[in-house]
């Protein structure tokens, strides 16, 4: 009997990548294992309840945090005011209804986040706070300024790097500190991309200390992610709590894909009406999957995967479709400099495409973000982000960086190890929180240990000293708990400056913790810009 | 569109009609079992060797009970035709093209995939459930149809979708139709006729054709009637030759369709060609295998020219479309 059917195609698809993936996935929504701690407080008599919702008040009497929607007394600031009214005229069993179709929404949209562990991909759904981070407009406009400032000077750092570096003529930024950079990519010397723009998407995480200032924690010049979770939790709020949304005192964050669309076709080396943009994702068993796939849903861009493209004789970029070749003007790509083009770099990777690199250099294709870009993506960088600002754009840092000490000058280094049960301890060009060093929490013994790292390879390391990062009321077993956050404002750059309304708010779940990671029992929550104006 | 999208586009909509006809083939042999007379024998691994999947189950040593059986069909992960992996590779191969179907899409095959999960178990282990669970997932996948023609444009990805259905749609019922050879009657003909009566009755049900059965062609349900509606009735829209008919649109709308569209004219008029009356079971088994055959083979043409297209790249270059 004939009937053996026809060979299965996802079969096949599950072994090519997982072939393309013997190399861990490259992108994560990266959280940090903040070295951030509190000390205790002497605890004020707080309210027990807040409206209709019980607050854990033991919990907040002893969080020294700033908090994000309570003031010390535990009342809710300006900004929060509007939504605890609308919580105050639910019931706790509507709040708790509408918690679980919250959850089961999640389920049916499927928005979810893989974990790889043991050989096989788990879609987890996305663990998501019902309680909004609030911030009032005013404070916003002041940040957003900010990041735009910040992003600005960044793509001028590059362009400079890359081509006449000037700014280590002139001694602002250290040679050494260059010549030490593990993404300074020599492939790219001379290049100037349209603009002058190399990071055409930053993700810039934000966190708040005590005493209410906002500091640039990182700027993630590579390929950020997570902003498809912001408007994924401003659609499930929509759905969930329309009636919040009546008063128009929230600002829309949905002209996100609009705005990322005219970014990156504003990089169209041709002169055509509709650009054809492709998002370029590691494929299916990539983390942030589902991110590409929503974006180039979001967008009308088409989703490939390197094997999907090839570069001709003629240096365009071409995508196989099913009536041939067609030209791709613009590669939105979320993989790693290292394993975009075997060519160009690493010669072993699977993902990439051939070619990619030569397209680029001769302007027959925009690649967003630059190949190179990460070189400003570097926590030795980062540090000198305020001379930077200052060096192009003869303005003061708006958002001011995180205090920071340089294991490279033997000042700052004795200082560092003096003081190395206080501080925490970076790499330069690591992320996700490893290889670090959270001071405070350290045992003796790594501490010495880290020390002899330090000594080693001094150009590796800074060190900035402990911050106690905000929280928000989350709701735990149906009580407002503070859990502390960050925020990943996305900014856009080429042809226009934008910012997105907020970004995405990630919060560790986990009492006491500060790992915002989704994959360490982070969550995240919707981001609410409140005009107050008139309120 | 991107030619491993196409591909994806295809499948999808293969392992969901496999899914729903895999359910139906259950849901009706069911019904069936119960009315048969003492004599009668009906072994529950027919249900097995008409998917053509004998060697799986060998290899996975199933247990050739009714509850092994159903396990095997229904929530077997290491089958990959069960219901269970079919709706799994569906739902998988979805996401890889969620940008050029509405997103309304993704959710219904996502729900239908946690619903299919969360019942399975209990669709194998007892009838009554059996047959609750196996019409949820044809009313959803149903709605799934019924969403895509009414909310996706009729554009190329879609002709890939009508494609994938119409050819595992046109194999399934083939194989649906090849049930009944394998029944044992008894040897007297006054309980034998309308036992078999009964069963073409199960198969046209099977395909919820038994009422238009009856309109267009007559009460009585003749073995030879049943089985030249299922195959040639040109308007019943799960009929072997519909299916041919549809997938011959699919591929018009298709650019460089030549020899696609050969294969499927080749086993259109091979069909059109056969005489299905008074045919003994062993003729019919070989006919029907016929079908299926010339079906891989469109199957084949089809994965040429679109899927793999690509051997040949400098020779096709063209900068715009």
């Amino acid at each position: 009997m004939n009937v053996v059917h026809p060979h299965r195609t996802l079969q096949h698809a599950y072994r090519r990548d997982l072939r393309s993936h013997d190399t861990p996935p490259l992108l994560n929504l990266r959280g940090r294992a903040s070295g951030y701690i509190k000390t205790p407080q002497t605890p004020g008599t707080l309210p027990a309840k807040l409206f209709c919702m019980e607050i854990n008040t033991a919990a907040y009497a002893a969080n020294p945090a700033y908090d994000e929607l309570l003031d010390a007394d535990c009342r809710p600031r300006d900004a929060a005011r509007p939504l605890f009214d609308f919580i105050d005229a639910l019931s706790p069993e509507t709040l708790e209804a509408r918690r679980q179709a919250v959850d089961a929404a999640i389920m049916a949209m499927g928005i979810t986040f893989t974990v790889y562990s043991d050989g096989a991909n788990i879609d987890r759904a996305w663990p998501f706070d019902l309680i909004p981070r609030v911030m009032a407009k005013k404070e916003w406009e002041r940040i957003e300024a900010g990041l735009k400032q910040r992003l600005t000077a960044l793509n001028l750092f590059i362009d400079d790097l890359y081509n006449e570096q000037r700014i280590v003529k002139d001694g602002v930024f250290p040679i050494e500190v260059l010549e030490g950079s593990k993404n300074f990519r020599e492939q790219c010397r001379g290049i100037s991309p349209r603009f002058g723009v190399w990071a055409h998407v930053c993700g810039t995480d934000l966190v708040r200390d005590r005493d209410g200032t906002v500091y640039v924690l990182e700027d993630n010049l590579r390929v950020p992610s997570g902003v498809s979770y912001m408007l994924e939790n401003r659609q499930l709020m929509k759905r969930m709590f329309p009636e919040m949304f009546l008063t128009s005192r929230i600002l829309p964050v949905d002209d996100y894909p609009t705005q990322l669309h005219d970014t990156l076709a504003a990089l169209s080396p041709r002169d055509t009406a509709r650009p054809v943009i492709a998002v370029l994702t590691p494929g299916i068993f990539n983390s942030a999957y589902f991110e590409h796939s929503y974006l180039a849903q979001q967008m009308g861009a088409f989703l490939v995967e390197g094997s999907d493209l090839v570069v001709q004789d003629d240096d365009c970029v071409y995508m196989k479709t099913i009536s041939g070749l067609r030209r791709v003007d613009v590669v939105y790509r979320r993989i790693d400099d290292d394993f975009l083009d075997p060519e160009a770099f690493r010669p072993d990777s699977t993902l990439g495409v051939t070619g990619l690199m030569r397209a680029w250099r001769a302007g027959r294709v925009g690649i967003a973000n630059a190949p190179g870009a990460g070189v400003a993506d570097d926590k030795v960088v980062y540090t000198f982000v305020p001379q930077i600002i200052k060096y192009y754009l003869d303005e003061e840092p708006i958002i001011p960086n995180v205090p920071s000490w340089l294991c490279m000058y033997e000042d700052q280094r004795d200082y560092v190890l003096a003081h190395l049960d206080e501080l925490v301890v970076k790499p330069a060009n690591e992320s996700g929180g490893y290889g670090m060093l959270i001071g405070p929490r350290a045992t003796p013994e790594e501490r010495a240990q880290f020390a002899e790292l330090i000594r080693e390879n001094p150009r590796n390391y800074m060190a900035q000293p402990t911050l106690s990062i905000s929280t928000a009321p989350t709701l735990m077993d149906g009580k407002l708990a503070p859990r502390h956050l960050d925020l990943r404002p996305f900014v856009l750059q080429s042809d226009r400056l934008y910012a997105t309304t907020g970004g995405l708010t990630r919060v560790a779940l986990r009492e006491g913790s500060l790992v915002v990671n989704s994959s360490q029992g982070g969550g995240s929550k919707d981001t609410w810009i409140v005009d107050m104006e008139g309120a | 569109m991107l030619s491993r999208v196409a591909e994806n586009l295809y499948w999808m909509t293969r392992y969901l009609e496999r899914a729903e006809n895999t359910a139906r083939l259950i849901n009706s042999t069911t019904q069936v079992l119960l009315d048969l007379p003492r004599g009668a024998s009906f072994g529950w691994d027919v249900l097995i060797k008409v998917a053509g999947l004998d060697a799986v189950a060998a290899e996975r040593g199933i247990v050739m009970d009714e509850t092994g059986i159903m396990r095997f069909l229904i929530e077997d992960e290491d089958n990959p035709s069960s219901i269970v992996s079919s709706i799994h590779f569906a739902r998988e191969n979805t996401r890889t093209f969620r940008e050029v179907l509405p997103m309304e899409i993704w959710e219904r095959i996502n729900r239908l995939f946690l619903y299919i999960r969360a019942e399975a178990r209990q669709a194998a282990q007892g009838r009554r459930a059996r047959y609750e669970v196996l019409n949820g997932v044809i009313e959803q996948r149903q709605s799934i149809i019924g969403l895509l023609s009414g909310s996706m444009s009729h554009d190329i990805a879609f002709q890939f979708l009508k494609l994938g259905r119409n050819i595992e749609r046109a194999d399934m019922t083939t194989r649906i139709v090849d049930v009944n050879s394998a029944v044992q009657l008894p040897t007297d003909q006054v309980v034998a006729v309308p036992t078999m009566e009964r069963l073409w009755m199960g198969t046209l049900n099977t395909l919820s054709a038994y009422q238009m059965y009856r309109r267009h062609v007559g009460v009585h349900v003749r073995s030879q009637d049943v089985v030249n509606f299922l195959l040639k009735d040109p308007h019943f829209p799960r009929t072997a030759i519909h299916c041919l008919n549809e997938i011959e649109g699919c591929l018009s709308a298709l650019p460089r369709h030549e020899t696609a569209m050969k294969a499927a004219r080749q086993a259109w008029r091979r069909l059109e060609s056969m005489r299905l009356d008074d045919l003994a079971p062993v003729v019919l088994h070989e006919y029907l295998d016929q079908i299926q055959s010339d079906l891989g083979a469109i199957h084949a043409a089809v994965a040429k020219q679109y899927f793999h297209l690509h051997q040949d790249l400098a020779a096709q270059t063209q900068t715009n479309q």
